[in-house]
């Protein structure tokens, strides 16, 4: 089918997943036992006024089916319902804000550096596979892949932060602290940053270099692979021109799903380095049953997987010529 | 039944089994020639034993209060006490059993459920695989910990509910897999050869897809115990673990609750998580291993 | 005049079960501007020899012995890097199958200019383009499609493809194996044809390689065949087809229909070529052989010259030479 007809057709797909995702969080917060909305209405913290608007808002007390009408209805027009913790402050601000910020900045950083080591080294290993460097690499791999995420974070606090002091214990930024300029602040803020990513790169660089590697030696298994071997063409030539750029085609299909990975790896370790985003926000949330956040950050995410997986197939998509040119 | 069809019958499933074993065998002398493979299996024989022999091992009772809080290792505590005076290595010892049993049961569960799924969307296509695919893909993008730390919080603090959890959180890879396979099988020579003698849809399936799916789905099981064992240990480290039945992580979580990390107490933090370490190394490594024999796309080489 | 010498090629490929005797013995000359054709069955050895002159056979193969003569020096004795540079500016390869031997994601006038520019320093990427181009006439393809992709391109498209690239560096000898097998027949003959003129325009030496015995005829000057990896005759095209002294040989033609004469019934081979890993004692032939004796299966039999560069090896040439039907065809 032709590029067009594939993009639509994913999109489609896209919607129905957003969909099902949105149904499914309002599922989980209404008919699970001890129906958390329900408990809303019932929590001591809420005062009379604000439960009375919330009991309008969401149609607590008309039947499920008109309740799920509304909630859709709130949905659309930006509505997330109310935090229980810090009392009347809208969920969108809360999520929405700097936590969401330094979120994207660790995640990114992370699955950047894991995604562009596993690459390189995944390469090199393919390449040299059954030798040393291929074997250590596949060792250090699955050994980094079987560490926990928030003992590993541990570990390395334990190990630079407090037998040598080089990095801070905990935060995104010193507490208490002015800084002059932005500078400053900014190399604060890396100087926190390092711990927390080292941590989540490492964690995921064996999943990327085991996939990447397999890929590559399923790649050099192709004829055109033994063309480019006949050509004479230098080792350099025959890696990074035909081979990778066939197999990142596969690594690219998968980044999207791997976000999730990524999310659950955020949450440990924002904990553990008391980083201020939204992984630390749901764990907040869960300890404290604050439960209208914990609804928001969860479809938040759920619609961003969706569309970071369907960036990905259509980025593969385009790549390929092959998609790409068909019917046109 | 005449009695010559019974001893037929027997002598044909007498050679079946055979048959089985010989390629068992055949396999285990190429298993064997893998280093990273027997340590894996090594790893994971040790601590199945520790777990039958904890209660002969340990020299105290993992939740009885037998020390002062906080001690260092010593002699009498050989990993120390945690936060109310428990003997750490007892705990540990004990806590193998919550983590091979969570981890078992969880990815037995999984794959279960992935390769049922698999199986029918693959093999009945039509409108049943686009619904089935859909709620896959639901799944899949549904971010594992914030799910199952949801869950957790909503169903209780109980180990089954966390098996149940793990488990519903992780069978798409096993699903999306078997249903690729079942599509390729379906169009081999031998299962058209089936449909055309009128085997039923059941037959076809249970006689000869499953077993080509099989060896895979085994493969997908084993990674599925790490992720499993990593996966409980997250939750109890999160505070949603089962406080009757204290595993590695729940020792991590009090650990970190007590600011052990600030104090440097290592021997509270250290051992529990290399017991997960290596736990899901042993089963990562014969993971590896595995695929490496049984995955045909590895076997043609070229260079 | 000789281009390439191979003498007493021998090379095994090392697996699970032992070590595979894929090619054993084999020795032929292919001199300039001629084109030596290797035929057999599949499995018979021929891609391994062409593997072997290359230098690209995979991680488990090995050279075990022999000598590959080209300008001079072997090549068995080359290492690597060495090997690298002969690749595609004395020797070049067409594969079979060219539906995957192209790079799906690369195009296709990339593929050729880049070996270009990697073994010619001086030349410029407009001058190498420009080469490109003319690759493309010299194949009948239009030139408006040198930045195509190859799932734009038929087989038989893909196929002068492959021929450009495998001219690109003006090579004195083209591999070429099963070059037309994958297409269909009027396209075979179409690429066949063209294969031919290059051939006489460019003075280009070629080993041809494939199992139809046919194209082979229409095309070789000398011809080897292969069986089980052993070259069991090799002499010129005539007497080969005209003259065959093996029992194999002879089976192989007496395979073929001819349209024209009577029509007759087709000989077959009875059984399977054998198992390389422990190929049968003596002659390897022996177990299909409706000549065989005793000693067939004792001993291998000579590979002797028993006419004018005619070779054979088979124990009962001489005997075999008076039995009817296999006279002048």
């Amino acid at each position: 089918m032709g590029f067009k007809e594939y993009v639509g057709k994913r999109i489609l797909q896209g919607i129905v997943t957003v969909m099902l995702a949105i149904t499914l969080n309002f599922i989980l917060f209404r008919i699970m036992p001890g129906d958390p909305t329900q408990a809303m209405v019932g929590d001591p913290r809420m005062d009379p006024e604000t439960r009375i608007a919330l009991i309008a808002k969401f149609g607590l007390d008309k039947p499920l089916l008109e309740q799920f009408v509304l909630y859709l209805y709130n949905l659309f027009s930006g509505e997330l319902g109310v935090s229980f913790v810090q009392i009347g402050r809208p969920v969108m601000d809360i999520i929405f804000g700097r936590k969401l910020i330094n979120t994207v900045i660790l995640m990114g950083s992370s699955m950047f550096l894991a995604f562009a080591l596993g690459i390189i080294v995944g390469v090199i290993a393919a390449w040299k596979h059954g030798t040393k460097v291929d074997m250590s690499s596949i060792v250090f791999s699955l050994v980094t892949y079987s560490m926990p995420v928030f003992w590993f974070g541990m570990l390395l606090l334990l190990l630079l932060s407090y037998y040598i002091n080089v990095v801070p214990i905990a935060g995104t930024v010193t507490p208490g602290v002015a800084h002059a300029n932005f500078f400053e602040y900014a190399s604060d803020y890396l100087h926190h940053l390092i711990a927390p990513l080292i941590t989540l790169a490492v964690s995921f660089f064996g999943g990327y270099f085991l996939f990447m590697r397999d890929t590559i030696l399923d790649v050099f298994t192709e004829d055109y692979m033994l063309t480019a071997r006949a050509k004479g063409l230098s080792d350099r030539k025959i890696l990074f021109k035909h081979a990778m750029r066939n197999a990142l085609l596969p690594m690219v299909s998968i980044m999207g799903v791997h976000l999730t990975f990524l999310i659950s790896g955020a949450t440990m370790t924002e904990t553990v380095f008391s980083w201020d985003g939204l992984g630390r926000l749901i764990y907040d949330s869960v300890r404290d049953a604050d439960y209208p956040v914990l609804q928001g950050i969860f479809l938040m995410m759920a619609i961003l997987v969706v569309v970071a997986s369907l960036c990905a197939d259509i980025t593969c998509a385009y790549l390929d010529p092959r998609i790409k040119e068909a019917a046109e | 039944m005449t009695l010559d069809a019974q001893t037929t019958s027997g002598a044909l499933l007498r050679e079946r089994v055979s048959s089985h074993a010989t390629r068992v065998k055949g396999f285990w002398t190429i298993y064997k020639g893998s280093r990273i493979g027997m340590v894996g299996v090594s790893l994971v024989l040790a601590f199945i034993i520790i777990a039958f022999v904890a209660p002969w091992l340990a020299p105290y009772h993992p939740r009885a209060l037998v020390g002062t809080p906080f001690l260092p290792p010593t002699e009498e505590h050989l990993l120390g006490t945690d936060q109310v005076g428990r003997d750490i290595y007892s705990e540990l010892l004990w806590g193998t059993r919550i983590s091979l049993m969570v981890g078992l049961l969880a990815s037995a569960f999984a794959v279960a459920i992935g390769t049922t799924i698999g199986l029918l969307s693959g093999y009945y296509r039509g409108p049943l695989d686009s619904v089935l695919m859909r709620i896959t893909d639901l799944f899949i993008t549904l971010p594992a910990l914030p799910f199952m730390l949801i869950l957790a919080a909503l169903l209780g603090r109980n180990i089954w509910n966390i098996i149940f959890v793990i488990a519903i959180t992780g069978w798409t890879g096993t699903a999306r897999m078997v249903r690729s396979q079942t599509l390729s099988i379906k169009e081999r020579p031998y299962v058209e050869a089936a449909r055309s003698i009128g085997a039923r849809g059941s037959q076809i399936v249970i006689r000869h897809i499953l077993p080509n799916v099989f060896p895979l789905v085994f493969a997908n099981a084993i990674i599925g115990i790490v992720d499993a064992i990593l996966a409980e240990s997250g939750i109890s480290f999160l505070g949603l673990g089962d406080p009757t039945q204290p595993s590695w992580g729940m020792i991590l979580y009090y650990a970190n609750k007590a600011g052990a990390l600030a104090t440097g107490r290592w021997w509270f933090i250290i051992p529990p998580g290399v017991c997960i370490m290596l736990v899901a190394i042993g089963f990562a490594f014969s993971s590896y291993s595995l695929d490496q024999i049984l995955n045909p796309r590895l076997r043609k080489r070229r260079w | 005049m000789p281009i390439l010498e191979v003498r007493d090629l021998s090379t095994h490929y090392f697996t699970l079960q032992g070590p595979v005797e894929a090619v054993d013995g084999v020795s032929f000359t292919v001199d300039a501007g001629q084109t030596f054709g290797l035929a057999g069955e599949s499995g018979c050895g021929k891609t391994t020899v062409a593997l072997s002159i290359m230098g690209l056979l995979p991680s488990n193969g090995r050279v075990m012995g022999g000598q590959i003569t080209l300008d001079e020096e072997d090549l068995v004795k080359k290492d690597e890097s060495e090997l690298k540079k002969i690749r595609w500016t004395k020797i070049s390869m067409i594969f079979q199958g060219a539906m995957n031997a192209l790079n799906p994601v690369i195009n296709v006038g990339e593929q050729i200019a880049e070996v270009i520019l990697e073994k010619e320093e001086k030349v410029t990427k407009a001058e190498a383009w420009e080469r490109v181009r003319e690759l493309y006439e010299l194949v009948e393809l239009e030139t408006s499609r040198v930045k195509d992709f190859p799932h734009e391109f038929s087989g038989g498209m893909r196929q002068r493809v492959m021929i450009a690239m495998a001219l690109a560096c003006y090579p004195k000898l083209v591999i070429s194996d099963e070059p037309i097998t994958a297409l269909d027949v009027i396209v075979q003959n179409q690429i066949l044809n063209l294969m031919k003129n290059l051939q006489k325009k460019l003075n280009l030496s070629q080993i041809l390689i494939t199992h139809d015995l046919s194209v082979i005829a229409e095309t070789s000057d000398k011809v080897g065949i292969m069986y089980a990896g052993k070259l069991v005759e090799y002499a010129d095209a005539t007497s080969i087809f005209k003259r065959p002294l093996h029992p194999y040989t002879t089976a192989l033609i007496g395979a073929y229909p001819s349209i024209v004469g009577e029509k007759r019934t087709l000989n077959f081979i009875p059984g399977a070529p054998p198992n390389l890993i422990s190929p049968p004692k003596g002659c390897r032939f022996h177990p299909r052989c409706p000549y065989a004796k005793n000693i067939c299966s004792t001993e291998q039999p000579g590979y002797l010259e028993k006419e004018a560069e005619h070779f054979v090896a088979c124990h009962f040439v001489d005997e075999l030479r008076n039995i009817p039907g296999l006279e002048d065809r």
